[in-house]
């Protein structure tokens, strides 16, 4: 059997493949594999429904859109991420 | 048949079906179809660098959704595995007769051969009346039940196995997840038959209650 079977895809393993999924970026196979998947899994279509939710979300957003504040406390957060602290 | 580089060799535009969610949503893209108006097609959906999918008579238990239309694909038209490709299509028509009475009375069909394989094989296990518990069942939850009952234990692994695969199919069919029941049917086929050819063959014989039930019409791709 060559037929690509929608059991060979674990949900674990559809999250890590679904940035590249949403950007076309899939080599024909596995993305017939991501989309047998979502056919027959409700938990991983939500998880979609919801990541392109949040995509359309934080597009709307400009950096004017954040307050001083809030820009400078995310800063110093990213700093702290880069540092390993 | 298909070519090798999958090109169907079809030169006029093909036609072919198409799941796609309530409100003619597509189910991976998100985006929505145009709609037809009365007899007249839908617009044209091309997307630059992008392909367009759609089934043919066979492809259709991979993609079970709520909605299903009959589409037109441009030429050339790509012939994969489970779906067929093309550049660009439209919605012609949709097939009324797939509706949500429709959906779940196929994810029950399914269940139901699931639970006459097993039964079969509760009998050549000489565990005849369990088999008649599972036949006496009156609705998919109480099968369900009864199945899960019979899955486990130290009793003979072939029709526990196959007990256990009734108790799960017949749990998404009561749910209305046709295409999940349908997938674990095709499964348990495989593993009733210890064939693993028997997927397709429970696929072909999904996608044949589908076309018996709503009416569709097989279009042979060499001859579109």
């Amino acid at each position: 059997m060559s037929t690509a079977r929608p059991q060979d895809l674990a949900c674990r393993e559809l999250v890590e493949l679904l940035t590249e999924f949403l950007d076309g970026a899939l080599d024909e196979r596995t993305r017939t594999q991501v989309e047998q998947h979502l056919v027959l899994c409700p938990g991983c279509t939500e998880y979609l429904r919801q990541f392109r939710a949040t995509i359309g979300a934080t597009r709307k957003l400009a950096e004017e859109d954040l307050p001083e504040r809030v820009k400078e406390r995310l800063l110093d957060a990213f700093r702290h991420w880069r540092h390993g602290s | 048949m298909p070519s090798a580089t999958g090109d169907t060799g079809a030169e006029q535009p093909m036609r072919a079906w198409k799941f796609l969610e309530t409100g003619r949503i597509a189910p991976f893209g998100g985006h929505t179809w145009p709609a037809t108006a009365g007899d007249a097609p839908g617009a044209w959906v091309r997307f630059p660098g992008r392909e367009i999918f759609a089934c043919r008579l066979d492809d259709l238990p991979w993609w079970i959704a709520a909605e299903l239309w009959e589409v037109e694909l441009e030429p050339p038209v790509r012939a994969l595995e489970t779906q067929i490709a093309a550049a660009a299509g439209r919605l012609l028509r949709r097939i009324d007769a797939w509706d949500g009475a429709a959906l779940r009375a196929y994810g029950v069909a399914c269940a139901e051969r699931a639970r006459d394989l097993a039964i079969e094989s509760l009998t050549r296990d000489g565990r005849a009346e369990e088999a008649q518990d599972l036949g006496r069942a009156r609705s998919m939850l109480e099968l369900s039940r009864v199945a899960r009952a019979y899955a486990g234990g130290g009793k003979a692994r072939l029709s526990s196995n196959l007990a256990g695969y009734v108790a799960e199919t017949s749990m998404r069919a009561s749910e209305g997840a046709a295409a999940a029941a349908a997938n674990i049917t095709a499964n348990a086929a495989v593993v009733a038959l210890a064939d693993p050819s028997a997927f397709d063959r429970e696929r072909q014989w999904q996608a044949r209650w589908i076309a018996e039930h709503t009416g569709l019409v097989a279009v042979p791709v060499a001859a579109v």
